[in-house]
């Protein structure tokens, strides 16, 4: 839940990065680390084991400066994707504002994505929220890869297997690259505020 | 495609797998490459293909036992450990005892044992959130090490003056709980007089009988309903908020100010009606008081903490 502070027009909120393990959760946080110096308001700590996967969640804070007079901070996280650390993952996502749904676009990985969509939504319905409501952004991953050769999912099926019924704005990227990392970034932190101004109403 | 550019891209697919950690996609393309190259009849470098693709497929075995092996939570610097307290503290006022609490929680939570037993050992010196201390001390033993660490630490407790009786009681209880789900048996002497102890006795019987909801998979419980069925409020429905929840125990603060409902509420009484406000659901059952207490400093001095376990849903 965003922290709201009247008395000093101060906004914390905060986003997390899902998706199913190796998908690329991580290296859209290290993209934005790289690539976003001047928003960027503290290192961004990753605690990872053997194989450089996730354990416990990668954590990086942003201050976008002043929106509508309020200085808006952002915590960014991304949640342990195997399997196994479903409870690391629903801590995680506790008072979670926004959510980039990263999909891995490799076609061998079509059920884990499905997968870890259905387990976003079980965890948020845990926290008395509905998937439909949650801000949240779509971001198909690996896009690069179709250049060597490597079998992808065609977007359409993406959205058919992803985005059917949610509807939420979606992107291309490669994280590995930085395309399509900051439109997903934008969008979702779009989406954030609009739904604590909704929810606050502090530009009124 | 011709069979020589299938293998290659069969290989170059499992090396790109390889490399993004997809270790079973990795195999699998791998083995569909070894089939495709036994397919062929007279492969000139079969051997030594064959070979290098077992070296790969014996490196990703191995990749694989890495992984497994460090399942567990390595422990952490003490600069991520406090990021851990200081991002998954969720209270609004962060000084007082239950937002310290739940920090040390956290830290168990995310496997940081050691360091969150000292910080709840801390915390059993405060009276409104020794009880949850202990028990959070109880799970770390029982989560690091083994039932009789836990076990050992209650009867060191039980030798001490820290806990009045009715509090470690509430603690005891708690174990023997724990430990019979483990189905393993312990000798925790209860701190009650023998009288009292018959009849937390007869309340731990309810819970043998009733309790059979796992305790690790009840949702969190924001504020229960009371309807009394005795007492000046008879047929009338109390709502409480819950300050902590340890598995199927919740802990309410009562003000000081509402003697009447304290006074009708004591130790080992069944709560046959009781409505369970969760942030998904609302559910009915049953609880039972399984201990009162009142705070004797802080600012909710004079205040009680009662605790109320779940026995059916």
């Amino acid at each position: 839940m965003a922290i709201f502070n009247l008395k000093k027009r101060e906004i914390e909120c905060k986003v997390v990065y899902y998706g199913p393990g190796r998908c690329g959760k991580t290296t859209n946080l290290e993209y934005i680390f790289g690539a976003y110096k001047k928003q960027v308001k503290g290192e961004m700590v990753s605690i990872n084991t053997e194989g450089d996967r996730t354990l416990f969640f990668d954590f990086l804070p942003l201050g976008l400066g002043q929106i509508r007079g309020c200085n808006v901070r952002v915590q960014l996280y991304t949640v342990p994707g195997q399997v196994k650390y479903s409870s690391t993952r629903k801590l995680v996502l506790r008072g979670v504002d926004g959510i980039v749904f990263v999909a891995d676009s490799l076609e061998v990985r079509r059920e884990k994505n499905m997968l870890s969509l259905k387990d976003l939504q079980g965890n948020l319905k845990e926290y008395g929220k509905s998937i439909f409501q949650v801000p949240l952004i779509m971001q198909y991953n690996k896009r690069d890869l179709a250049e060597q050769g490597i079998p992808l999912m065609p977007i359409e099926q993406m959205e058919r297997d992803l985005n059917r019924q949610l509807k939420v704005p979606s992107f291309g990227a490669s994280a590995v690259k930085g395309v399509g990392v900051g439109v997903t970034l934008k969008e979702c932190l779009k989406a954030t505020l609009k739904s604590l101004q909704r929810e606050f109403k502090w530009a009124q | 495609m011709d069979i020589k550019q299938r293998l290659k891209a069969l290989l170059q697919e499992a090396e790109i797998y390889r490399t993004q950690g997809l270790v079973t996609e990795a195999h699998a393309k791998y083995k569909d490459a070894a089939d495709l190259i036994n397919s062929i009849a007279n492969l000139k470098n079969k051997e030594s293909l064959l070979g290098a693709i077992a070296n790969k497929i014996s490196g990703l075995e191995s990749s694989r036992e890495k992984t497994e092996k460090t399942a567990g939570a390595p422990e952490l610097s003490s600069r991520a450990q406090d990021l851990i307290k200081n991002l998954f503290v969720f209270s609004e006022n962060r000084g007082e005892d239950g937002a310290v609490l739940e920090g040390a929680v956290a830290l168990a939570k995310f496997g940081q044992f050691d360091r969150a037993i000292v910080e709840l050992k801390e915390l059993l010196q405060k009276e409104a959130v020794r009880v949850e201390a202990a028990k959070n001390i109880l799970r770390c033993h029982l989560s690091a090490a083994s039932s009789e660490e836990a076990v050992n630490q209650y009867h060191q407790w039980m030798g001490g003056d820290l806990f009045p009786p009715d509090q470690l009681e509430t603690v005891r209880a708690y174990l023997e709980e724990i430990l019979q789900q483990r189905g393993v048996t312990a000798d925790l002497p209860s701190p009650l007089m023998p009288a009292a102890a018959g009849e937390t006795q007869s309340e731990d019987s309810i819970h043998e009988v009733e309790a059979e909801a796992e305790t690790e998979e009840l949702m969190d419980v924001t504020s229960i309903g009371i309807t009394f069925d005795a007492g000046p409020r008879k047929g009338r429905s109390v709502e409480f908020d819950v300050n902590f929840q340890s598995g199927n125990t919740l802990s309410l603060i009562i003000s000081k100010q509402e003697s009447e409902l304290i006074e009708s509420l004591s130790t080992g009484m069944k709560l046959k009606d009781v409505q369970f406000f969760s942030p998904i659901a609302i559910f009915n059952g049953s609880g039972v008081v399984t201990s009162k207490t009142q705070i004797k400093s802080g600012p909710k001095h004079g205040d009680y903490c009662l605790d109320i376990r779940i026995v059916s849903s």
